[in-house]
Parts: structure tokens; sequence; C-alpha cells
């Protein structure tokens, strides 16, 4: 039989269905679909189609024309220095993020699993998470105040410990300003993962700790050779959401240092911003935002597959 | 039934907005500005109420808007075809880009008519003209940049207002010695650094290095002059003649005034508006201890001391080519700038840029600064403003650099020059 025909008749190829067969349910599941779809259709996908066509123009935004100038705005992008020293202060939130952020959540985590039961942790489980309460662009002013050189708090608290040459313009200073922000970052959202790891270690089951300790394993390695390996699918997930949260971040930077001071705390979000706003240029900023939405993708997808073989692996 | 109810529900939903805004008689006016501090908000809608009062045929929707959330909406706006009627710029090189990309509608025949454009001062329409043609009505503001200063401390040390750079490097001398930062300065904002620049720039060779090389008419960014300011700027830092980690201090939320309320520095280079922050801030330290002098002339300096950076102006309104009613707009506009509008606006502190504004002024700092303005020989606008916005945003960042004495002088010279000559092609 001919297997154009045959696909047209069935739907099928070979093993492989190629149109599921329009029935009642699938109707009913696509109109319930329907309106996500609609949506993400239109502020998602689109939005992303239109930046990579937008690339390919020099255009000021408002303008009724623009100019087609083909790879013009990509060889400017990877000649761009800027660009390049965005991306590498990415990888240092990136790295620190993970670095940080991660054990001292897992830390926190596993402290209030254990004293879980007396009322003293249950309020440190609530004053732990209020960093998270507080809205970024809040977090930012406060944090600016306290690293002002003239009247912020971490310096007079570093020269009460006899400290006094580590003090120094934090926010001001192109070698600790990205590094200063960081820090803040990390305040912000170690308790989102100390949430997400406490939540896990909860549902890890009583009779295993109860068997283990039975057999003369000690709370530390209890942790460590059975909660931990259990909630390990949590922790990949944390660690995809902290990398493509810190590649493509953006809030408290600008808030505290809009990237500056000259660059030095430049990520590609503040500098994509930078360039299709305040510049007008829309066209080279759609090129950031196209290289940023490619590099996270990347990224993204490696570590997803990376991490699903270390699994099976393991 | 139910589903007969539910259909003529969806179809009151979908038709009835529509029809209802057909059956409205009234001219609509949307109207977007960003007086939204102070008493800004009142000053325009009582010239849009009396507007309105006068003419019932038009209905105009005020929409303040903030700083910058503004600069965001209007562009996005424009750029998807649905500006409002009437919208603010600062003037300058943002507006001439609308200009070029066909968003602002020409309003010379309304200004020419029966002169109308006497009425404001002359260096308010330079930055709405372009190409012989008015493109917008001044109406907000005078905005020079002055050295605010502490007549306390300086009582204190005895010193007396610099009326020369050298005078003022001495000055900061003494303040320096006294552990006090000559100047507060918050440059995470950028343009704030930038005024020192354009003064020095100013005072050594006048206005028209400055316009040369930015219209490329035969001058450079690497004039000598350029190179000259950026060592003066350079100099002040190292000696310094400015508070610790400045590039790191935000002036918006107000990180340099704090170091003059501290007496911790003493002086302020700063656009006249910061006198109503002082005021509203601290009214007792805007009472005892604020004094403001022009800044000082440069010995051997070709530009006239008199000269002041700013804007006069400050907000300008234009209408849209989109706008189904622009006599009407137009209408409108003239009630924010009628007298009974500038009288409110000095009232409120403020110096509108119309002629005969300076006999209104009673407060003493006000017309110390009105003075400034009035003797000027020439107003340069903020380089910033002036520029293309492209151009604009290089040159902020060129100066937080060279205030942070990352580049050196020819290095900052170099970089405006390179950016200004590829943008304009030549």
């Amino acid at each position: 039989m001919n297997s154009v025909a045959h696909v047209r008749e069935t739907g099928q190829f070979g093993r492989w269905r190629l149109l599921p067969r329009l029935n009642a349910d699938t109707l009913t599941i696509f109109l319930f679909l329907l309106p996500t779809l609609v949506l993400i259709g239109i502020f998602v996908i689109w939005p992303i189609v239109n930046s990579f066509q937008l690339s390919f123009y020099k255009w000021n935004g408002i303008a009724p024309t623009r100019e087609f100038i083909e790879f013009d705005n990509w060889s400017r992008l990877l000649r761009d220095d800027i660009f390049v020293k965005a991306f590498r202060n990415n990888l240092v939130v990136v790295s620190l993020s993970i670095a940080i952020q991660m054990p001292i959540g897992m830390g926190l985590a596993v402290l209030l699993d254990q004293g879980g039961r007396f009322f003293l942790f249950r309020l440190f489980k609530t004053i732990y998470f209020f960093p998270m309460l507080m809205s970024s662009v809040a977090i930012g002013i406060l944090f600016k105040y306290i690293y002002d050189p003239s009247f912020g708090l971490i310096n007079p608290a570093l020269e009460a410990v006899g400290l006094d040459s580590w003090t120094r313009a934090w926010l001001g200073n192109t070698d600790t300003s990205l590094y200063a922000v960081i820090a803040v970052i990390c305040w912000q959202y170690t308790p989102f993962y100390m949430v997400l790891f406490l939540a896990a270690l909860t549902s890890v089951p009583e009779e295993l700790r109860d068997a283990s300790l039975i057999d003369g394993a000690g709370e530390g390695r209890y942790y460590w050779h059975i909660a931990l390996p259990l909630v390990s699918g949590t922790v990949r997930t944390a660690i995809i959401l902290s990398l493509i949260g810190s590649l493509k971040y953006f809030d408290l930077i600008w808030v505290m240092t809009e990237g500056g001071p000259s660059n030095s705390s430049e990520l590609m979000a503040t500098y994509m911003y930078k360039k299709a706003f305040p510049s007008f240029e829309v066209g080279y900023g759609s090129t950031v935002a196209s290289a940023l939405f490619i590099i996270v993708m990347g990224l993204a997808v490696f570590m997803l597959l990376f991490t699903r073989r270390f699994e099976t692996e393991v | 039934m139910r589903k007969l109810l539910i259909l003529a529900l969806i179809l009151v939903m979908v038709v009835g907005t529509g029809s209802l805004a057909s059956a409205r008689q009234t001219k609509q006016i949307t109207f977007w500005h960003i007086q939204v501090t102070g008493t800004g908000p009142e000053l325009i809608q009582q010239a849009v109420d009396r507007y309105m009062a006068d003419n019932p045929d038009v209905e105009v929707e005020v929409v303040p808007m903030q700083n910058d959330p503004y600069k965001t909406r209007i562009r996005t706006a424009m750029g998807a075809g649905d500006a409002p009627c009437v919208f603010m710029s600062w003037g300058g090189g943002p507006l001439y880009e609308y200009v070029q990309s066909e968003q602002v509608l020409d309003l010379t025949p309304y200004m020419m008519e029966d002169d109308y454009y006497t009425r404001f001062l002359p260096a308010s329409l330079s930055n709405v003209t372009f190409d012989e043609k008015i493109w917008g009505v001044p109406v907000e503001n005078t905005a020079v940049a002055v050295i605010f200063y502490n007549k306390q401390i300086f009582e204190d040390y005895g010193l007396e207002v610099p009326a020369t750079w050298d005078e003022l490097l001495e000055v900061a001398q003494t303040l320096i010695d006294n552990g006090i930062a000559p100047f507060s300065l918050a440059n995470k904002t950028k343009w704030t650094s930038s005024m020192y620049y354009m003064y020095l720039v100013d005072r050594l060779g006048g206005p028209e290095v400055f316009a040369s090389a930015a219209n490329r008419t035969g001058g450079s960014f690497e004039d000598p002059v350029f190179v000259q300011a950026g060592e003066m700027v350079q100099q002040l830092v190292e000696m310094g003649g400015f508070n610790e980690g400045f590039n790191g201090l935000d002036y918006d939320t107000g990180q340099g005034r704090m170091l003059m309320y501290a007496n911790q520095a003493a002086m302020e280079l700063m656009g006249s508006w910061e006198a109503s922050n002082f005021l509203a801030e601290n009214e007792e330290f805007f009472n005892d201890s604020l004094g403001v002098f022009p800044f000082p002339a440069v010995e051997g300096g070709a530009g006239d001391p008199s000269n002041v950076v700013g804007t006069v102006g400050d907000n300008y309104y234009h209408i849209a080519p989109t706008c189904e009613y622009p006599d009407e707009a137009f209408q409108m506009l003239q009630y924010l700038i009628d007298d009974e509008s500038v009288a409110l606006r000095v009232e409120a502190g403020r110096i509108p840029p119309v002629v005969g504004v300076a006999d209104m002024i009673e407060d003493p700092m006000l017309s110390q600064i009105m003075d400034i303005v009035e003797n000027a020989a020439s107003v340069q606008l903020w380089y910033d403003q002036y520029l293309p916005p492209e151009l604009g945003e290089v040159h902020k960042d060129v100066m937080q650099a060279l205030f942070g004495l990352e580049i050196t002088p020819e290095q900052a010279a170099a970089q405006h020059e390179e950016a200004v000559a590829e943008y304009f092609g030549k």
C-alpha cells in the first residue's frame, strides 16, 4: 500500500501516529488548552519571534520606518566588550548564587527539620522567610542605605570590630559593586531554597529515619546518606531555577547600581534595557535580548540533560 | 433560557463598550504629564478644569506619570502608533528624535498667530526649535545649575564665596583640611557629575566649542578644551573634592543631600529645582544655612562667566500628529501658561519661562537664581538632553568613568568623539 495514502487514511506512519485521532476527547482537551495557548502565543512566543526579527534592523523604537541591516547588530554584539563583561558578570552571579544559596538554604532546612517540634524554631522559620516577602525595590533601597559609606551600617560595624582597613564604598567601587549586590541577592533568595528543601525533607517518610537510627546511623549520616539522595530531585530543580533566575537577573542590580559604576556590575538584562530604552536602540537591544534567550535556553537544556544522565548513573 | 441570557450578556459586553464610546458627542483629548510631586498635579488640573469649563464640548483626560516610567511608556505608545494627543518632553536631542520620527506636530503656525511666541523667554524656545520650526510649548520651570552651599560652614571657617576656580580650589582645600567634603555628589545617577564638566567646558571655551563638536560643524570632542575640563575635574577628585564613594550613591533617593544635612559636605552643584527639595525635606536647614552662588569663572577661559548650564522651560508640551483635535489641544496648552497659571507656578516656587516673570518673584533665593538666568549671555542645555539619546547615554557613562578616575581625560575626550563621529557618520 502507498505509504502516503496509508498515513492519510489512518493518521499513522509506521509505528508513529502523526495526527491524533480527532475524537470528542482530544477536541475537549484542545478547547480547554486554547485560552492558555493563545495567551502564551501572544505574550511569550510572539515577542520572542518579534525580538529575533527586530535584531536584524536598526530602529529607534518610534520611527515609522526601520532599516534592515542584516547581521550588523549580531557582529557588533560579538565585538561588544560591555556585553562580554555583562555575560561574565552573569556567570559570576550564577556560580556564587548556587555556591552560596544552596548550602545555606539546605543547612537552614536541616536545622528547621531537626528542631521543627520546638516553638522557637517555628518562629525562626517565619523570620528566615521574611526577606522573600519584601519587594526587590524596597530591599534595594534599604541596602543602598546600609552600604552608604558615610551613613551606612557596614563600615561602622567593620570599624567596631577593628577591621578599619576593610571599609570601603561598597557600591561605588568597581571592584566590589557586583559582589556587594550578589550578597543582597543571596540574602533575598536563600529563604526560597530553604523552604523548597524543607518541604522536600519533610516529605521523606519518618520510617526511614527511624530505621536508619535504629541501624546505628547518626543524625549526620542519616542526612548525608539517606535524606539528601532522596531529595536530589528537588536540589536539581533548585539549581536549574537558580541558574535561569541568575542569568536573566535584573531587579536588585538595577535598583542598587544600574550596572555601574562604569559597567562593573552590568548584567545582560540591564544592558538590554539600557540599549532598548534610554539609548533608543531597540534593534540592538533586541539583539541583546535574543542572545540572552539563546544563552538561557541553551544552558537550561544542557543542565536538564546533564543532570538527567547524572541521575540515572547514580 | 439560560444559554440565551449568557449569549445576551456576551453581546452586551462586546457591542456595549464600542457603542457607548461612539455615543459620546464630546471631543476627547488625552494629556500625559509628569508633574506628580508637590503642587504639580494641581497646577495642571486647575488649567485643564478652566479650559473645560470654557469649552464644554471638549473632554480632557489628564494622565500623570512618574518621571522614569514615563520615558519608556511614551516611546512604547509612539512605537505602537498610540501616542496621547498632548505629551511632554525635555526638548533637545530626544525631542529631535521624535520630530524626525514624525511623532510631533509642527506648532509654528499656532505660535506665530498674534505673535504668541513673544510671550516666552527666547532661550526657552531654542530647545524646541529644529529646522526653523517650533515643536513645543515651554511651560513648567527654569532650571539652571548653581552651587548650593552651607553658609554656616563657610562662616565657621571664614570662607568667602569663590568667584574664580582657583579660589574655589582654595576653599575646597580648607574644607578638606577640616574633614569636610567640599562637594556632595551622588553619581550612580551619572548626569549629576556631568554638570561640573559642562560648566568647565563652557567657562574654558564658551558654548561654541560644544555646539560645533555636537552638531559636527567643524568642532571635535578632542578639542583641548574638553581634555582640560577633564583634567580639572580629576584634579578636584584627586584632592578629595567630593564625598567618598560618590559613584555608588543615588541622587534620586537623596543620598547626596543627606551629606549636606549632616554637615559632612559644604557645597552641591545642582539644578535650581534642588532648592525646593531642600525646603521640603529640611526647612530649618533651608532657612538657616542654605545659600547659592553661580559657578565661578575660570582664569584665562574664553567663555563668558555669566553663562549658565541648564534649561529654560524644563518640561515642554507637544501635540501628536495623530491628534484629532490639534486646535483644541493647543488652546488647552495656552491655559497651562496663561497669566493665572504663571502666577500659581511662581507661588509654588517655580520660574515659568515667560517674559516679565522676574518681577513676580518674591522669594530671595529664587530671585537670585532668576538674576543669574537673566544676566546669562547664553544657556547651555544639559548635554545628555541636547545630544541624541544614544550619545547622551555614552556621555553619562564617560562622566562616571572620568570622575571614578578609571579613564584619563584624553580617553574621555576620545570616547565622546568616537561615539559622536560614528553616530553622525563624520
